[in-house]
């Protein structure tokens, strides 16, 4: 008989516990309601790509000297690099460049073997097309200059988080002149220079 | 009591004023609030799928509709323009007719329910005797529709679906009916208006939920698996199913389930709050406020006010607790399915029976609190 009454007790208590755990749980959903909302709202506004972003790769035409480093060093061997052997100068000379970047998987081989350092990463990232071949972009569409979020007046650019000062989790409203939390990539030079300088005098 | 405003009675008056039959009076009243009603009952839809979208949104801090009209209300609209203009495909190996007939036996009995949910004293369809006895024999049709739809689409997940739907119907309509029937012991009647009736005497403290607890948690519950609302929507389980017995359905015929899932929802929360928050009652009785502001209850402009002032109310109430059924959804995780039947066989249906039992003897006891 008592031990009916002590499953049931039990019963009761597991209840009570299971309907407090729900009620804490809605005051967390409920405490998320007046929060501002974390979403960016593209293409209204858009994050600003932090500098070792991987996006579109940039190409110098008149740097390349046609080595071939980055096609071999490229997982898929992508880019395509035609050019001739000028007889009299003894030299290569580039006809034309491309990479698909379709089929670019963005690894950034290539711009770090590059001898003549005539790759480079760039900020962008919106190749959306309607075709896949227009992606492949030749010497010409590789040569262009990136589109910038901090220079299009259409575009409210927002710092990434790693980019906010300490403590700052919000980047909507953050004055332009706001540090960034830590150092700086020139404070840093900087620092290691000065302990760079002291180390020689001693 | 002052019976209140009562647009009936004056229309039927005016028209047989005009020298129309009484009879003729009649039948040209009648179809003004089926109409309003319909059209009501869907724009409260579109109003739940706009509160849906955006208080989900909140709760995952995200903004949600925006651009689509003021505050994105536009999107629910745009929704269903969307599903209307969709083309119609029944599958070729699908029984046409039942196909057809599933969503049709879903929603209508949906929008009949609304006849019995009244907005103020004379502000209901159809006062009937057995109104809550209605409503709980139309919800049980619904599992049928669903077990229809699901066996007619000739797909395995749908036939699970819609099996799937209806056991889950079926389990949950018992505690409902149960913990109803509390109230209805309390209020000794069936009828809705009697049951907020019997409420409306002191203001907020008179209202069912002080002297049903137990039934108005086993009532929500119960009506949120009755809805297929998370965390009970099993037989749709957006994430991880197609869509139970709604896969092979598109166009008028989906949007037929999904108007019949919103209405429900709409109609449950209506429900709860006739029968557990004193309906149309202002938490402080509008008779009280008249008497001491000196305002006769018979005033013309008053009466208008308190019919005004109810409608907005069952409203409020209701869509309160659509918010708190929209906030359990992102709260809650979802049931299993043997979780699910358990919860409504081993722990819903004793605790209502006992509820029920405990009522009784409440009333037997304490005639006066509990309606002798």
């Amino acid at each position: 008989m008592f031990k009916f009454l002590n499953q049931v007790a039990d019963y009761a208590k597991e209840t009570v516990q299971a309907a407090k755990y729900i009620g804490q749980g809605l005051s967390v959903t409920f405490d998320h309601m007046r929060r501002r909302p974390v979403t960016v709202q593209y293409p209204y506004e858009k994050l600003i790509p932090s500098e070792r972003f991987r996006g579109r790769i940039h190409f110098e035409f008149d740097k390349c000297i046609a080595c071939e480093v980055c096609v071999r060093v490229c997982p898929i061997n992508l880019p395509v690099v035609d050019w001739e052997m000028n007889k009299a100068a003894k030299k290569k000379k580039l006809l034309h460049y491309s990479i698909d970047f379709g089929v670019c998987i963005f690894c950034g081989n290539c711009v770090e073997y590059c001898p003549t350092n005539c790759l480079s990463m760039t900020e962008e990232y919106e190749l959306a097309a309607y075709d896949r071949h227009e992606l492949n972009y030749d010497n010409v569409a590789l040569g262009r200059l990136p589109y910038k979020v901090t220079d299009d007046p259409m575009v409210t650019p927002l710092r990434e988080l790693a980019y906010l000062p300490k403590g700052v989790t919000e980047p909507h409203d953050l004055p332009s002149t706001a540090r960034r939390s830590g150092l700086r990539p020139e404070e840093i030079l900087e620092q290691m220079e000065k302990q760079g300088s002291k180390d020689n005098s001693d | 009591m002052n019976p209140g405003i009562d647009l009936q009675r004056s229309f039927i008056e005016a028209l047989m004023d005009l020298g129309i039959p009484s009879g003729a009076a009649k039948t040209l009243w009648m179809p003004l609030p089926m109409g309003l009603m319909i059209v009501a009952a869907t724009v409260g839809v579109l109003g739940s799928v706009w509160l849906e979208r955006k208080i989900s949104a909140a709760a995952q801090q995200r903004i949600g509709p925006e651009f689509i009209g003021p505050l994105g209300t536009l999107a629910p609209v745009a929704d269903g323009l969307k599903l209307l203009l969709k083309e119609d495909i029944i599958p070729l190996k699908a029984d046409p007719l039942l196909f057809t007939l599933g969503p049709v036996i879903v929603a209508i009995p949906v929008f009949l329910s609304y006849m019995i949910i009244p907005f103020g004293q004379n502000m209901i369809i159809s006062d009937l005797g057995t109104a809550i006895f209605l409503w709980i024999a139309l919800s049980s049709i619904q599992p049928i529709g669903l077990l229809m739809s699901g066996y007619a689409s000739n797909n395995k997940y749908s036939l699970l679906g819609g099996l799937r739907a209806a056991a889950q119907s079926i389990s949950y309509e018992i505690p409902l009916a149960l913990a109803v029937l509390a109230v209805v012991m309390m209020s000794n009647s069936l009828s809705t208006i009697d049951i907020v009736e019997q409420q409306s005497s002191y203001g907020i403290l008179g209202w069912n939920i002080w002297r049903q607890p137990v039934g108005f948690a086993i009532f929500w519950i119960a009506a949120l698996a009755e809805c297929e609302r998370l965390p009970f929507d099993l037989p749709e389980a957006e994430e991880e199913l197609v869509a139970g017995y709604q896969t092979e359905y598109t166009g008028m015929k989906f949007a037929l389930y999904y108007l019949a899932s919103y209405v429900n929802l709409v109609l449950a929360s209506l429900l709860v709050s006739v029968l557990y928050l004193g309906g149309w009652n202002f938490p402080i009785p509008v008779e009280w406020i008249a008497g001491w502001i000196g305002v006769s209850e018979t005033t013309p402009w008053l009466q208008v006010l308190t019919a005004m002032l109810g409608i907005t109310i069952t409203i409020l109430k209701a869509y309160l607790l659509l918010f708190t059924a929209l906030l359990l959804r992102w709260t809650v995780p979802r049931v299993r399915i043997d979780q699910l039947l358990n919860l409504g066989w081993k722990f819903l249906l004793p605790i209502a029976l006992v509820n029920l039992l405990l009522t009784a003897a409440l009333k037997l006891a304490f005639p006066v609190a509990f309606g002798g």
